[in-house]
């Protein structure tokens, strides 16, 4: 290029090298760089965070599927009586910390809504409430519209609960977490599995390269 | 005439110089200024139990992890658990979020970033230490399946080093998830074996489902970061030898020596190769070629206007490109940035290890020397902590530093 050439069009040249500067720096790769304003999701939808993890769709997913499950029990379905169901704390073999009342509660919610009175539920988890207030009947200090003298707290008939279990893989391709959801409903007097039902999710992720 | 045409050739390169010059110098300092990134900058007062939250709320989201595992660590000595129940929950949440695209990690690899540009979550040793703490946490509220699974992250996080001679060698975590198991009703006789392959010049205890008190412990100056490297491109991990060896326990009528389990030195220190090591040895070596390449190119045109004396004009034109070139090449390899990312979690221990005893329910006091290299007790260092062991048949967890505020009320 002569230098009349280059004397013409530096000032194009000079624009052009600050436009290419500017663009390229500001906010360059940088996804939402203002950041994203909260939005609503549904539960059983997959957000932008995710790990490797049990997360709300998993949830959603395991939990429903144990309650179509249980409810077509024929022990449930076409029981003498209302059986009554105790909720036993998910033990967790994962690698993950859990909220471990989240399954069962969830299970819960579910048959109760579903139903139509055929289970009930005992709040095993509220005993010391209850029985303060019993105590409060006793003493004569609250109203009673029965003999609190008379024990009215129910046994249970079957018990809720489930397992956790997990098997993980980690190398320089990435990290792989498998999960089994296990739930079973026990017989309370004969300790029999009446119902068993489980559900497995795997996934897999890798980090950047700035992570390894 | 000759000479007026020469002395006017002259004068031709030098305006061309100049003229290019200028755009070439305008637009490399906008490309400096343009990728300066302006922080808020956060005056410490050295007490982490202030910096650290003022950091989480006003530092740099890149920081705000490391930052949270330092005080929760803080936070653990003080006995103020649930503040570091909080801030490790919230960094672990980051931590098992990092898969897929990371626009920051992005940043970090390429050349006109430093390595400090990517979200701090930590090295595998770190991240095994958040892990640690929050699974002793989770069993101190009476969850040990959720601290066995926290335990068991922590030897995942070991799990993927480039020397896999050292993979996953933590004991402690290990050890506890056997125990969590069997007192759980289960066979933990896999993990304890695991640890036991572990740990050097040790018998692990066989485990006691009836323990009901479990004692962990932590002392010594753990690993620092620093760099090496002709552009400080290569991460090093700093240990050295600790005042603080071991510890012993007393409690009721019983005393119990208690030697390290877990040396979080040696753990760092065995981290081998990062696949980051190798971008930023790429990165130091781009540096430096685009510095020989704009010296030689400056030179050369240099070298070229000067030995043609004005007689040729394309010479002396591409004397000058020659000399733009070469500065723009320096000015690239002076914004390139190959620095190794040296942010620590620099107040964890040393040492861990653990002790568990059976005790019947009540009150009790448990004093915790820490000893030296020679096993004498460093008196200003002894711990005293009240507990209540609980009749509901729930463990009774304590956690001992030799940072831990004394007395304490467990």
């Amino acid at each position: 290029m002569t230098k009349f050439a280059l004397a013409k069009h530096r000032l194009p040249l000079a624009v052009l090298a600050v436009a290419g500067v500017v663009s390229g720096c500001a906010s360059s790769g940088v996804r939402n760089p203002s950041g994203a304003p909260v939005t609503e999701m549904r539960p059983d939808e997959r957000g932008f965070v995710a790990g490797t993890g049990v997360e709300s769709q998993d949830i959603v997913a395991v939990t429903d599927k144990m309650f179509r499950s249980l409810l077509g029990l024929p022990q449930i379905a076409n029981a003498q009586g209302v059986p009554r169901i105790v909720l036993d704390p998910v033990i967790n073999e994962t690698r993950f910390p859990i909220n471990k009342d989240i399954f069962l509660d969830r299970i819960r919610v579910q048959l109760n809504s579903q139903a139509r009175g055929k289970i009930i539920f005992l709040a095993r988890d509220r005993m010391a409430a209850l029985e303060h207030e019993r105590q409060l009947k006793q003493s004569g200090q609250v109203t009673s519209s029965t003999d609190p003298n008379v024990s009215e707290f129910k046994g249970a008939d079957f018990f809720l609960t489930g397992k956790l279990l997990g098997s993980t893989t980690r190398t320089s391709a990435g990290t792989s977490d498998y999960i089994l959801y296990d739930f079973q409903l026990v017989d309370a007097r004969t300790s029999e599995i009446l119902w068993e039902d489980s559900a497995e999710i795997k996934k897999q992720g890798l980090e950047d390269a700035a992570y390894r | 005439m000759f000479e007026k045409t020469r002395v006017s050739r002259l004068t031709s390169a030098a305006t061309i110089l100049r003229r290019c010059s200028k755009p070439a110098l305008a637009a490399a300092l906008l490309l400096l200024a343009g990728c300066a990134t302006t922080t808020q900058r956060i005056e410490l007062t050295g007490d982490i139990m202030v910096d650290a939250p003022n950091a989480i709320a006003h530092g740099p989201p890149r920081d705000r992890v490391l930052w949270e595992y330092r005080l929760a660590a803080a936070a653990m000595r003080q006995g103020k658990f649930d503040v570091a129940k909080q801030n490790l929950d919230d960094a672990l949440t980051t931590l098992q979020g990092i898969y897929g695209p990371d626009p920051n990690a992005r940043k970090a690899r390429g050349y006109f970033h430093a390595e400090a540009k990517k979200t701090f979550i930590g090295e595998p040793y770190e991240r095994s230490m958040a892990y640690i703490y929050r699974g002793i946490l989770y069993w101190m509220d009476g969850q040990p399946d959720n601290a066995r699974a926290c335990f068991r992250s922590a030897e995942i996080e070991d799990s993927d080093t480039e020397n896999h001679q050292y993979a996953g060698d933590w004991v402690l975590p290990d050890y506890l998830d056997g125990f969590a198991t069997a007192k759980l009703g289960g066979d933990g006789s896999d993990a304890f074996k695991r640890a036991q392959a572990n740990v050097k010049g040790l018998r692990l205890p066989p485990y006691d489902p009836k323990a009901n008190v479990l004692f962990f412990f932590e002392f010594g100056r753990g690993p620092t970061k620093y760099a090496t490297g002709q552009y400080a491109e290569q991460l090093r991990i700093r240990t050295g030898p600790s005042s603080v060896q071991s510890a012993r326990l007393s409690v009721d009528a019983l005393k119990f020596p208690v030697a390290p389990t877990d040396d979080v030195d040696f753990q760092a220190a065995t981290r081998g190769g990062r696949v980051m090591d190798h971008i930023l040895g790429n990165k130091a070596v781009f540096k430096t070629a685009t510095d020989v390449a704009g010296s030689a190119a400056i030179i050369g045109g240099s070298a070229a206007i000067l030995a043609d004396r004005g007689r040729d004009a394309t010479a002396d034109e591409v004397g000058a490109g020659l000399i733009v070139a070469g500065i723009v090449s320096k000015i690239v390899s002076g914004a390139t940035q190959p620095e190794a990312d040296i942010r620590t979690w620099d107040n964890l221990p040393h040492y861990l290890s653990f002790a568990t005893v059976p005790l019947p329910p009540g009150p009790h006091v448990a004093t915790v020397e820490f000893l030296d290299p020679a096993g004498q007790p460093l008196p200003r260092l002894t711990k005293t902590v009240s507990f209540d062991v609980p009749a509901d048949g729930k463990d009774k967890v304590i956690f001992v530093s030799d940072e831990s505020l004394t007395p304490q009320k467990s």
